[in-house]
């Protein structure tokens, strides 16, 4: 079963509860302005955020759980993973702390321990203790306005459609991360453009870890390619060198049997 | 030899500088020792020691595929300082990342957890592996000095070719696989960078510069060993190296036609020039130079060719590395991690003077100055003495190291304890744009802030001291009960002061509490026993007492702390007015209340 989280932002009215509800579950220490902080409010120790917009609108970002997740592609000890339930998650254990998810976040959702000695990634994950024992995550639990609501993605998008269509004017008519980069577990309806959530960039709907994929079948391929080409050319070349140093003898020619 | 003496006493400088900086990274962690941030994880330390430490070790294996696959035997002198500085690049790499990565001890993990859809992964395996090959290449050449590794090293010589080959194949998988690094960075990469060509530019670059790589070492030995450098010979890798940087070239800009961004290659855009910047310096430059022969013959010509061509590549891996991540904001790199790139190169090349000083990499091992000052040319016998005998070198190499790692210590000491902590926020524009959170106690909730709109009251731009830099070190701001002086009592609607003070109301404490009572809320009177028009008359309220939520408690909860807590009830006033118990319409008892007695609610002025 996968999960979603549906996020409305015209019922948003940015009280927070969800980033304060999200803190007392992950246990999140209090944050401080740092230097690597970005504008967005996301932090180590902040997994939720709710953004200001002109006008008094606001819109909660979190980590888009992608269908298809590029940092989980990205990972070279596989410490992110995308479960059945929808939620990324992240296993300390085994990260080595390359950063490389971090930089493969369409969204730019992962965020670092700058100030530990011992770093580790941190971001939403989904409550996926919750989620996998039949709760809704802290933060859709806390939405006073039910403007953050936790369902099956299937459910969800049901729902958002149905709110588009009933209320055709309110919505920008788009459900954000139905396609893009193959899809997201988390979506939005909105009354605003929601593109600064990734920079004014407007994604396809390739999922990111496709990119890599011709060039990662390609590697067996190439490897024993190359070894293999390698190795007749030094055969040929042998045997080249061989031949010059010692002339083959010649075989004997039909003319002079006759 | 004095040149190579100034030279290590310079390395052993920067290694000494790296060294207290290392002491300093991994105990107050990444963010206090560089200005990598959440906006640019990957900086110098990717963009520098591990793209560009691959690319330029690429000599290693196009040498021995040269030498040992082509059977190019005339090439046979530069084989083994190639596979030398293959194997300390290599071994630089990963001393870059043992610096870069968060949990290095972890890095054995690539070994246990495998993800193999991981470019990273794939990048990882390839540098261990080719790592091993290049150890097992190399190692015959110090076993010559040892008989005990005869033995060892005759069984190498033989698997030599298969590991020759192996090396080529790992080689060019991960120096094309650090292009495909990129390749999940579509949104990040500036599109002048981002194509899913990536890892053949990266792999044909890295032959290019493999080449040159070669040249710039051999003539960087030769002038600081007086060494015959193999100047005609190079001038053929000058030659191949042509074509291939042309063929990169090429193939870079068929493939911005192809995907229709040359457009880009004319918009004045900082970016714009940083690639063409990258690409003079790479590509243009040295095929015109290697395009004269005068150039390509001489000595002096194939150096600095090669060395703009190996400064060109490190360009151009730093900007795909970092540099070029649009959108992602300013990095520039901090002066420790420039000292860490610096001392781990500084460290690969110490220990290649040691290796061509001791064992046999040229066909003539570097005469040595004790011994023999008469291999050495006469301007230079007269300077032998710079630092005295070996003995006399080593110290100062000691001092030195010793004196700069001590100025690292120094430099580092003042700046964790504030990189750790606050950024200094008088200088910040204020963090969530113009709504600020601020959390005075730290509980992790916080009240919401309008900036500007306290500093109109406060008195418009020059304001700004009245609350910043007014205060003791290490508190950054006013605080806000500065201001806001009744924030502490229990409610704003009932000011204790006012009314006790001479100039308020001018009561005495018993005028309200119970005469000899402990003095509490309990013990006062109701507010309607003096304010009789607290209450319109034919109101259904009946006031039994007064209390009111505090500012401090409603504007430490936000909104949230009465709207979601008190849901329905909050229509209700004596929700928070306890009190004021039952349901009333608010605009109706004003529009009643100003009816009847002509008068709106005045607070008491304070």
């Amino acid at each position: 079963m996968s999960f979603a989280i549906l996020t409305d932002t015209t019922k948003c009215i940015g009280c927070r509860e969800c980033v304060i509800a999200c803190k007392k579950e992950n246990n999140l220490p209090p944050d401080f302005p740092r230097r690597w902080n970005l504008e967005d409010g996301l932090s180590a120790r902040n997994w939720t955020s709710v953004i200001d917009r002109p006008d008094g609108k606001y819109v909660r970002k979190q980590c888009r759980h992608c269908l298809e997740p590029a940092c989980v592609s990205a990972c070279p000890v596989g410490a992110l993973e995308k479960t059945k339930t929808g939620a990324v998650i992240y296993a300390r254990r085994k990260c080595i702390g390359c950063r490389y998810c971090m930089m493969s976040c369409p969204f730019g959702i992962p965020r670092y321990d700058w100030d530990q000695p011992v770093p580790y990634i941190r971001k939403c994950i989904f409550c996926y203790s919750r989620i996998s024992t039949g709760r809704q995550p802290a933060c859709t639990e806390a939405c006073p306005t039910q403007a953050t609501i936790f369902g099956e993605r299937a459910h969800l998008l049901e729902v958002a459609r149905q709110r588009l269509r009933e209320s055709p004017g309110k919505y920008l008519d788009k459900v954000w991360g139905e396609t893009e980069v193959g899809g997201t577990s988390v979506l939005y309806i909105s009354d605003i453009d929601l593109s600064f959530l990734t920079r004014g960039q407007e994604l396809t709907d390739e999922p990111v870890p496709e990119r890599t994929k011709l060039a990662m079948n390609a590697v067996p391929f190439a490897f024993l390619g190359v070894v293999s080409a390698m190795a007749a050319v030094n055969w040929v070349i042998q045997r080249r060198m061989k031949l010059e140093r010692e002339p083959e003898p010649r075989p004997p020619q039909e003319a002079d049997h006759a | 030899m004095h040149r190579a003496r100034v030279v290590k006493l310079i390395l052993w400088l920067f290694t000494g500088l790296a060294l207290a900086v290392a002491a300093g990274r991994f105990l107050y962690g990444l963010g206090a020792t560089t200005n990598l941030s959440d906006a640019t994880p990957w900086g110098l330390w990717i963009g520098f020691d591990v793209l560009s430490g691959v690319a330029l070790a690429a000599g290693g294996f196009i040498v021995t595929a040269i030498v040992y696959i082509f059977r190019l035997n005339e090439f046979r002198a530069v084989v083994r300082p190639a596979v030398l500085t293959a194997f300390l690049g290599y071994l630089a790499v990963v001393a870059g990342l043992v610096f870069d990565l968060g949990l290095p001890w972890n890095m054995w993990h690539l070994i246990i957890y495998w993800n193999p859809r991981s470019p990273l992964f794939e990048v990882g395996w390839c540098v261990m592996l080719y790592l091993t090959v290049l150890a097992l290449e190399f190692f015959p050449v110090p076993a010559e000095e040892f008989s005990a590794l005869a033995r060892i090293r005759r069984a190498l010589l033989k698997i030599r070719l298969p590991l020759v080959i192996t090396g080529i194949g790992l080689s060019t998988l991960h120096q094309s696989s650090l292009g495909s690094l990129f390749l999940l960075m579509p949104y990040h990469l500036h599109p002048l960078w981002y194509s899913p060509l990536l890892p053949v530019n990266f792999f044909i670059s890295a032959v290019g510069l493999g080449l040159m790589m070669v040249m710039f070492e051999s003539h960087t030995t030769a002038w600081l060993y007086h060494r015959k450098p193999e100047t005609a010979l190079l001038a053929r890798f000058g030659a191949g190296a042509r074509w291939v940087l042309l063929g990169y070239l090429t193939i870079r800009l068929a493939d911005l036609a192809w995907r229709g961004r040359l457009p880009l290659l004319w918009t004045p855009e900082w970016q714009t020039a940083m690639f063409w910047f990258e690409i003079a310096l790479m590509v243009i430059v040295p095929v015109l130079l290697l395009s004269i022969p005068a150039v390509r013959f001489s000595r002096t010509g194939q150096w600095i060719t090669a060395g703009l061509a190996v400064w060109g590549v490190v360009v151009n891996r730093i900007n795909v590395g970092g540099f070029m991540q649009t959108g992602r904001g300013y990095y520039l790199p901090s002066w420790t991690e420039l000292a860490i790139s610096c001392g781990v190169v500084s460290m690969a090349v110490l220990v290649f003077m040691f290796m061509v000083e001791r064992f046999r990499i040229w066909e003539k091992r570097p005469a040595d100055p004790a011994t023999a000052a008469d291999e050495l040319p006469e301007a230079d016998r007269a300077r032998l003495r710079w630092l005295g005998p070996p003995r006399a070198a080593a110290e100062a190499y000691s001092l030195v190291f010793i004196l700069a790692a001590a100025v690292g210590f120094a430099l580092l000491a003042p700046q964790p304890a504030e990189s750790r902590g606050i950024s200094p926020t008088p200088v910040r524009h204020a963090r969530g744009g113009e709504e600020l959170r601020i959390d005075g106690n730290l509980d992790g909730f916080g009240v919401t802030f309008r900036h500007s709109s306290h500093q109109e009251v406060a008195g418009g731009k020059d304001s700004c001291v009245s609350c910043h830099h007014m205060n003791l070190p290490r508190d950054r701001n006013t605080a806000c009960s500065e201001c806001h002086r009744d924030m502490y009592l229990p409610s704003d609607a009932f000011r204790h002061d006012w009314h006790a003070s001479a100039r308020g109301a001018n009561l005495s404490c018993v005028d309200c509490h119970r005469k000899g009572a402990l003095r509490s809320r309990e013990t006062a009177r109701h507010c309607n026993d003096c304010h009789k028009d607290l209450i319109p008359e034919g109101s259904p309220i009946e006031v039994k007492g007064y209390r009111a939520v505090g500012y401090v408690q409603a504007m430490h909860q936000l909104c949230i702390g009465c709207h979601a807590n008190l849901g329905e009830e909050m229509t209700r006033c004596g929700a928070c007015h306890q009190g004021l118990e039952d349901f009333i319409d608010l605009p109706e008892v004003s529009a009643r209340r100003l009816e009847r007695s002509g008068k709106r609610v005045v607070l008491p002025p304070y």
